[in-house]
C-alpha cells in the first residue's frame, strides 16, 4: 500500500513536470514566432510563468493527502523528534518493552492454560461430567482418579463407576456421544527388548470417533477393541512414534510388551492430539477393557472395574446434541444419576450426602491445569498489569515534561494555523510510535519471559507438559496492549500540550500555563508511589512465605540424599520374588562407595504422595465408624537413613521385614492421639479395616514427628510398616557422602545388571524434591521480587524526573525567593515539602489499597497473615528510602540555584 | 483569483468563475493547459489573462472532482502533452454553473441599473 502510493506519487510528479515543460515550450515557440531569439524567448517564458515551486505546491494541495500519507508524515516527524531525544526515547521504549513483554509472557500462559481449545472436531460441543457432594460421599466405596476438596464448594470429582457410565449412555437424548477414559499411570513399555516407562491412558472404544480424531498412521481404537477378550491393541502418540520408531510405517502392527503383557500397535495419533487433559500428554492409548491385564488378578480387577457400582474410576465426556444447551443436558443427566446413586446407596448413612452430577464445558479439556494455575496466573497478570500502569504513568510524566519543553514549538505550529486536533494527532502518533517500538521489543522480552517462566515452573521436573508460545492470539493481545498504552499515556499529555496560551509561550515566558500540568504530574507520581508500595508489600509477603517454608522443621535431614524409583512389579515380579528383588538391590546399593546409609519406602517423604488407611486399636471406643491414619511402607534402616530420631524403642531392621509377626514404628503424633500418656511400645493396632481380614501390628518404636507429604500441612499420625509383599514401585533413599547425583550412573549400572528391562525413574535429590513441592511459592517470591524492584526503579525514575522538572520550572521563583533572603535550608525544605506531600499521599493510598487487597493473597501465604505488620512496615520503609534517593538530587539542585543566574534566565 | 496589476486593460476575474471558464473552454474539445489559457485569453479579447499559478491548480482540482479527465498525447510540437477533456459530470456542472451565472448577471445588472 505504502509502496504503491509512493510510486503513484512519483509518477504524478514527473507528469506535472512534463505538463509545465510543455507549457513553457509552447509559450517560447510563440515568442520565437513573433521574432525573439530562442534564448530570449525561453527566459521570458520562464519569467512570465511565475514561481514554479509555488505552483507545484499549490497543485500538490489539490491531489489531497490520504490518511496514510499523513500518517507517514506524522511518523517521519515523530521518528525525527524521538531521535533528537535518544535518552527519553530509549527509556520510554525500554520501560514499555519490559511492561508489555511481561504482560505478553503471562498472557501466553493464560492463553495456553485457560483459553486454548482441544485440537479436535468442534470442541465447543464437548461437555465434562463432574459430580459434587458436601463431603466424601459414603456411597463412593473406592475412588481411583482425582478429587478435589474445596472448603467452599465441598467435594468434587469427575470419576464414575462403569455401570453409571453404561446407564447414562443408553438412550441418551441430550448427548450425541458419550465416552470414557481413565489414567493408566506409568507403564513399562518394552519394544524390541528395550524398556521405557511411559504415560498411558485408558480410553473407551468410541473415544477417538467421538472426538473426531483421525489417525496419522494405521487405525485408532474402535468399539471392537474395547471389549473383554479382544486382541490387546494400543494406539501410540505421534511424539512416541517419532521418538521411538522415527515415524516408520513398520510401527503399525508391531508387537510390544506392556508390563510384560503382549499388545499390538494399531495406529498412531495425529501430531496435534494430546488427549483431553492439557496437563498430561499420554503416549499410549489403551482400550478400557484391557486395563485388568496389567493387574495381579485380572478377573478380580475386571469385576471391580466393570461391575462394582460403588467403585468410581472412569472419567466421562460427551458431545451435546445440536440445539441442546448445557443446562438442559444437565437436568436430564443429573436426574438419571440421582436415581443411580440412590439405588447404589446401601445404608441410610450413605444416602445423607449423595453425589450430584454437574456438567461443565469441555472445549478446552479436563481442567486440572486450570485448577492448578488459574489463580496464580490471574494474580501474576494483575501484577504485571500494575507494572505496565507504572510504565505508562512514567512515560506520560516524561511526555508532560517534554511537552513543556516543546511549548514554543507547539505554539508556533498553532499560531501558523495548524488545527489543534492535527497537533494532538501528531503528538499521539509520536506516543503510538513509542508504544509500537516498545511492543516490538516487548515481543522479544516475552519470548525470553516465556522461556524463563517455563523453566521456573518446571523446576527440574522432566514431566512438565505446559507449553506456552506466542500464538496469533497472544500477538494480537500484545498489539492491542501497545495500542491502548500508547493512547493511554499519550492522549492526556497531548491534550495538555496543545492547551497553550500562544502569546506568552512564543515570548518564552515561564510557567503561566503549567499549573494544571504540574497537578497532573503530581497525581501520576502519587499513583506510582501507591502501586509500588502495593507491589513491594506483595513481594515481601511472598519472600517471607518462602522463608517460613524453608525454615519449616522437617524432622529429618534432607541434605545429600539421592532419590530414585523402581517398579519391579511392572517388570513381572510378584510376591516373594518382588521382595527378594528389592532386598537384593538394597544389599547391592550398600556396597557403592560413598553411600553412608540407605533405605526404601513406597514413596519419598514430602513428595506430595500419601497413603491412607483405616486403623483400629483393640479396646478403643470410636464415636463414628472408622478412624484413619497415614501409612508409609518402609525398608530396613529407614530412620537412620533419613536421620529421624527414635524416641522410644527401636527402628525397623532387616530381620523385621519378613517376620511372621508384624511389627511397626509409629510417630509421636500417632502415639499421642491413640495412646495419650501411655507407653505405646508393645501395644497393637489393626490396619485390616472393615473388610474383616485382620492385619495386626505390634508397635516396637516411636519416632520423632517428621514431615510426611507436605511442608504446609501439619504432620499427621503416621505408621511405618515393613514394605514386604504390599507394594508395586519403591523409592530408594541413598544417603551419600558428597553430591548425591554423582552416583546416578553407578545406580543405573547396578539395576541394569539385575534386570535390563527395569528403568530407573524419578531421579532426584531429597532437597530438590521438597523444593519442587513449594514451586508456586518460590516462583511468586522470585517473580514478585523482580516485579517490585522493577516497579520501584520505574517509580524512582518517574519521581526523579518529576521533581527535577518541578525544580526546573520553579527556578525563577526560587531565584526571587533567594534574592529576597531565603536561605538554602528553606529552599530545600520547600522542595522537600512537596515531595513529602506526594510521598505521604501515595503511601496512604497504597496502604489503603494493600489493606483492601492483600486478603486475596491469603491462599498463597504460609506462616503469616495477609496483613503482616512486618511486611507492611518494611515495604513502607523501602519506599521512603527510594523516595529520598529519587528526590535528593533535585532538592540539592534547587538549593544550589544562583539567584542572579536564575533571574537573568527569566 | 486571477488578477493582473501590470496591465490597465485587463480585469480581475470574479471569484469562483475560473472553473466555469475552463469547463466552457473544454466544451469545444480536448485541450492542454496552455491551450486552455490561450483560449480564454483569445475569447476574452485579451481582457482575461489567466496566470499559470491559478490555471494549473484549477485544472488539477477539476480533475480531482471528476469534472474533467486527462490523457497524454503527442502535441503539435511532437512533445508529450496532457490533454484535458470534459466528463459527463463536467458537462452537467457547466450547464448548472452557466444558468447560475446568467441569473447572477441579471440580478446584479438589475441592482446596478441606473436609476
Amino acid at each position: 500500500m505504502m509502496q504503491w502510493d509512493f510510486w503513484r506519487r512519483k509518477r504524478r510528479e514527473t507528469d506535472l513536470d512534463d505538463e509545465i515543460a510543455h507549457d513553457l515550450a509552447l509559450d517560447a515557440e510563440e515568442r520565437i514566432r513573433s521574432g525573439a531569439t530562442r534564448q530570449e524567448a525561453e527566459q521570458a517564458s520562464r519569467r512570465d510563468f511565475g514561481n514554479v515551486l509555488l505552483l507545484k505546491e499549490g497543485i500538490r494541495e489539490t491531489w489531497g493527502w490520504t490518511w496514510l500519507q499523513r500518517l507517514a508524515q506524522d511518523l517521519r516527524y515523530g521518528w525525527r523528534t524521538l531521535r533528537k531525544n535518544p535518552l527519553f526515547a530509549t527509556m520510554a521504549v525500554l520501560s514499555l518493552a519490559l511492561g508489555i513483554g511481561a504482560n505478553t509472557a503471562i498472557f501466553s500462559f493464560m492463553d495456553a492454560i485457560l483459553m486454548r481449545a482441544l485440537p479436535v472436531w468442534r470442541p465447543g460441543d464437548l461437555v465434562i461430567l463432574n459430580w459434587r457432594a458436601k463431603g466424601a460421599p459414603g456411597v463412593v466405596h473406592g475412588l481411583s482418579g482425582s478429587w478435589y476438596d474445596d472448603p467452599h464448594t465441598g467435594w468434587s470429582s469427575g470419576d464414575y463407576p462403569f455401570p453409571a457410565y453404561d446407564l447414562l449412555r443408553t438412550n441418551n437424548n441430550v448427548l450425541s456421544n458419550m465416552f470414557g477414559f481413565a489414567d493408566a499411570g506409568r507403564l513399562n513399555l518394552t519394544v524390541q527388548g528395550q524398556a521405557d516407562l511411559i504415560d498411558g491412558q485408558l480410553v473407551s472404544g468410541n473415544f477417538f470417533s467421538s472426538l473426531g480424531v483421525r489417525p496419522a498412521a494405521g487405525r485408532l481404537i474402535s468399539d471392537d477393541d474395547d471389549r473383554a477378550g479382544a486382541t490387546p491393541t494400543v494406539v501410540i502418540s505421534y511424539n512416541y512414534w517419532r521418538r521411538r520408531f522415527a515415524k516408520s510405517a513398520d510401527a503399525v502392527g508391531q508387537s510390544i510388551f506392556l508390563n510384560r503383557m503382549p499388545f499390538r500397535i494399531a495406529g498412531v495419533c495425529p501430531p496435534e492430539f494430546f488427549g483431553v487433559d492439557p496437563a498430561g500428554a499420554p503416549e499410549l492409548f489403551i482400550p478400557l477393557h484391557a486395563a485388568p491385564l496389567f493387574t495381579e488378578d485380572p478377573q478380580d480387577d475386571a469385576k471391580r472395574r466393570f461391575l462394582d457400582k460403588n467403585f468410581y474410576w472412569l472419567e466421562i465426556m460427551g458431545r451435546l446434541r445440536p440445539g441442546t444447551s448445557i443446562s438442559e443436558a444437565q437436568t436430564v443427566l443429573a436426574a438419571r444419576f440421582q436415581r443411580y446413586v440412590n439405588s447404589t446407596a446401601s445404608t441410610e448413612e450413605e444416602k445423607v450426602d449423595l453425589p450430584a452430577l454437574v456438567l461443565a464445558a469441555g472445549g478446552s479439556g479436563i481442567d486440572s491445569l486450570r485448577r492448578e494455575y488459574s489463580k496464580p496466573l490471574f494474580l501474576l497478570m494483575a501484577m504485571v498489569g500494575l507494572i505496565l500502569a507504572i510504565a505508562c504513568a512514567n512515560i506520560a510524566n516524561l511526555l508532560l515534561a517534554r511537552a513543556a519543553a516543546r511549548q514554543r514549538e507547539i505554539a508556533v505550529r498553532l499560531s501558523l494555523g495548524a488545527a489543534r486536533l492535527r497537533v494532538i494527532r501528531q503528538l499521539l502518533t509520536e506516543s503510538l510510535l513509542l508504544a509500537f517500538l516498545g511492543g516490538m521489543l516487548g515481543v522479544w522480552v516475552a519470548e525470553l519471559g516465556i522461556r524463563f517462566l517455563t523453566w521456573l515452573l518446571a523446576n527440574g521436573r522432566d514431566s512438565f507438559t505446559l507449553h506456552a508460545s506466542l500464538s496469533g492470539q497472544v500477538l494480537a493481545f500484545t498489539f492491542a496492549l501497545a495500542l491502548i498504552t500508547g493512547i493511554l499515556f499519550g492522549l492526556v499529555p497531548a491534550i495538555q500540550a496543545t492547551r497553550v496560551d500562544i502569546t506568552p509561550a512564543l515570548k518564552q515566558i515561564r510557567a503561566s500555563a503549567s499549573r494544571s500540568r504540574l497537578r497532573l504530574n503530581k497525581m501520576l507520581a502519587i499513583y506510582q508511589v501507591a502501586i509500588s508500595l502495593l507491589l513491594t508489600i506483595a513481594a515481601i509477603l511472598f519472600v517471607r512465605t518462602l522463608s517460613s517454608l524453608h525454615s519449616v522443621e522437617l524432622g529429618f535431614d534432607d541434605e545429600n540424599v539421592l532419590l530414585f524409583r523402581l517398579n519391579a512389579r511392572q517388570a513381572g515380579y510378584s510376591d516373594a520374588a518382588l521382595d527378594r528383588f528389592y532386598t537384593d538391590l538394597w544389599a547391592r546399593f550398600r556396597t557403592i562407595p560413598g553411600v553412608l546409609d540407605l533405605s526404601l519406602s513406597d514413596f519419598a517423604l514430602v513428595s506430595g504422595a500419601t497413603g491412607q488407611t483405616g486403623v483400629a486399636i483393640p479396646g478403643r471406643q470410636v464415636p463414628h465408624g472408622r478412624e484413619s491414619t497415614s501409612v508409609l511402607k518402609i525398608g530396613p534402616a529407614f530412620f537412620s537413613t533419613m536421620r529421624i530420631p527414635i524416641l522410644l524403642g527401636r527402628e525397623l531392621q532387616e530381620r523385621d521385614m519378613t517376620r511372621s509377626f508384624k511389627v511397626a514404628v509409629v510417630n509421636e503424633v500417632f502415639a499421642k492421639k491413640y495412646f495419650p500418656n501411655q507407653n505405646p511400645t508393645g501395644r497393637h493396632f489393626d490396619l485390616g479395616g472393615d473388610g474383616g481380614k485382620s492385619d495386626e501390628f505390634e508397635i516396637i518404636g516411636v519416632a520423632k514427628a517428621a514431615r510426611y507429604n507436605s511442608l504446609k500441612q501439619a504432620i499427621p499420625p503416621v505408621v511405618y510398616i515393613p514394605f514386604s509383599q504390599r507394594v508395586d514401585g519403591m523409592s530408594f533413599e541413598l544417603r551419600t557422602h558428597s553430591d548425591p547425583l554423582g552416583l546416578v550412573a553407578t545406580v543405573r549400572q547396578i539395576v541394569r545388571q539385575v534386570d535390563p528391562h527395569l528403568p530407573v525413574t524419578d531421579v532426584n535429590t531429597q532437597s530438590r524434591q521438597i523444593d519442587q513441592t513449594i514451586n508456586t511459592e518460590r516462583i511468586f517470591a522470585q517473580l514478585c521480587s523482580c516485579f517490585a524492584t522493577l516497579a520501584l526503579l520505574m517509580s524512582c525514575i518517574g519521581l526523579y524526573g518529576m521533581m527535577a522538572y518541578t525544580v526546573e520550572r520553579r527556578t525563577g521563583e526560587i531565584g526571587i525567593r533567594m534574592a529576597l533572603g531565603a536561605d538554602r535550608r528553606r529552599i530545600i525544605s520547600m522542595v522537600l515539602r512537596e515531595m513529602i506531600l506526594i510521598g505521604a499521599t501515595g503511601l496512604t493510598i497504597g496502604l489503603a489499597a494493600a489493606w483492601g487487597t492483600t486478603r486475596y493473597l491469603e491462599s498463597f501465604l504460609f506462616g503469616l497473615k495477609p496483613k503482616d505488620p512486618l511486611a507492611i512496615l518494611l515495604a513502607t520503609g523501602i519506599l521512603v528510602v527510594a523516595l529520598v534517593v529519587a528526590c535528593y538530587h533535585p532538592a540539592l539542585r534547587a538549593s544550589r540555584i544562583d539567584p542572579l543566574t536564575a533571574l537573568r534566565h527569566e | 483569483m486571477a488578477h493582473n496589476n501590470r496591465s490597465e486593460n485587463r480585469i480581475e476575474l470574479l471569484q469562483g468563475t475560473l472553473d466555469m471558464l475552463i469547463l466552457r473552454t473544454l466544451q469545444w474539445g480536448p485541450q492542454h493547459g496552455h491551450g486552455v489559457g490561450q483560449a480564454i485569453r483569445q475569447s476574452s479579447a485579451d481582457w482575461l489573462q489567466i496566470e499559470r499559478g491559478s490555471l494549473y491548480p484549477a485544472l488539477h482540482r477539476l480533475e480531482a472532482r471528476g469534472l474533467i479527465t486527462s490523457e497524454w498525447k503527442a502535441s503539435d510540437l511532437n512533445r508529450r502533452a496532457k490533454y484535458y477533456r470534459l466528463t459527463a459530470a463536467g458537462k452537467k456542472e457547466l450547464v448548472a454553473e452557466q444558468s447560475k451565472w446568467k441569473l447572477l448577471v441579471r440580478v446584479i445588472a438589475r441592482v446596478m441599473r441606473p436609476a
